[in-house]
């Protein structure tokens, strides 16, 4: 029996998810851009495993399975991204995200 | 005695992550350098994992300090300190544009914290929950009789294997050999040697390979 208010873990989560997003969408630099898609992805594995605890028995399991795909997402996600990040500096030698305004042409 | 202690802890420990995490979070945005905001990310990802262990998650809590922490940022500072060649002192951190891109958060945390507000009374904590280490995880994980998850995490594990193959594409200079791409002269005088190796040598065929890679062409001095 624990005592902590699983909404209090929601409520952190969601601000989590929120400073990431803010991150990712304020920033003009690209490593903050991908730094905030990390965080989102953190806050999204505190709040199931803030409902893992809301549930019963073998349900609550499912809570504390989802977070470990979400990591392993996670690091391929930082793999390419990454990856690409060292391929479109090389070519426009900018770490600015308005350096890559025009890549739809 | 010990669960008295642990309802004063509990709190105490919780408020404390949950105050590291949002403080780092925000120094995530406000930070200027990626340096700094690596740091800061790393401690969210730390205070996170303190939270998992209260929220009987210890194996989520040990895999966030080797995946998170240690494997997916220390790529990402190493990439950070590879590319940073003084670019990044001069990108500004925000632009008008970043007004707009602030509205979008506020108003998710606001519908978000009302919907929690609204749904108050749902969201209790359970009585009968597992605390998931890592055989309660690993036995439902690989529960072949049914219902386990193993065919999701060999899903994981080609996505990772792709990722990996994708990363190496992207980030390679060239596609071609080292030796094709940067020394042709060497490459050729290779190929003269070896066929000199060959013809002097009678048991030849059998080594020319190696001799191929241990033998200097004589190109840096005669030119």
């Amino acid at each position: 029996m624990s005592h902590l208010d699983p909404i209090h873990v929601q409520l952190l989560a969601a601000v989590l998810f929120a400073l990431g997003l803010a991150v990712t969408l304020t920033r003009r630099n690209i490593f903050f851009l991908l730094m905030g898609v990390e965080l989102m992805l953190n806050a999204v594995n505190l709040s199931f495993i803030g409902f893992a605890r809301t549930v019963p028995g073998d349900a609550s399991l499912t809570g504390h399975l989802s977070p470990l795909f979400i990591i392993a997402i996670a690091a391929a996600e930082a793999c390419v991204g990454l990856a690409m990040v060292i391929c479109i500096v090389r070519n426009r030698d900018s770490l600015d995200s308005d350096a890559y305004a025009d890549m739809k042409e | 005695m010990l669960p008295e202690l642990n309802a004063i802890l509990g709190p105490i420990y919780f408020w404390l992550f949950a105050g590291l995490a949002t403080l780092c979070g925000g120094a995530l945005l406000l930070c200027r350098h990626p340096i700094q905001g690596a740091v800061a990310l790393i401690g969210v990802m730390l205070s996170l994992s303190g939270l998992y262990a209260l929220l009987h998650s210890p194996f989520l809590a040990v895999l966030q300090i080797l995946v998170y922490a240690g494997a997916i940022m220390m790529l990402l500072v190493f990439v950070i300190m590879v590319l940073n060649q003084g670019l990044d002192d001069r990108i500004p951190r925000f632009d008008a544009y970043s007004l707009i891109g602030l509205a979008l958060p506020v108003l998710l945390a606001a519908l978000v914290l009302n919907t929690i507000g609204d749904s108050r009374s749902g969201i209790v904590e359970h009585a009968g929950t597992v605390r998931a280490g890592l055989e309660t995880v690993a036995a439902r994980m690989f529960d072949t009789a049914g219902g386990g998850w193993w065919l999701l995490f060999e899903f994981g594990g080609l996505i990772l294997l792709a990722a990996i193959v994708a990363a190496v594409m992207l980030a390679k200079r060239s596609l071609d050999t080292v030796a094709d791409d940067d020394q042709p002269h060497h490459e050729h005088a290779g190929h003269a040697e070896r066929a000199a190796a060959v013809a002097a040598i009678p048991d030849a065929a059998t080594v020319g390979r190696s001799t191929e890679t241990f033998v200097k062409p004589p190109v840096a001095g005669t030119h």
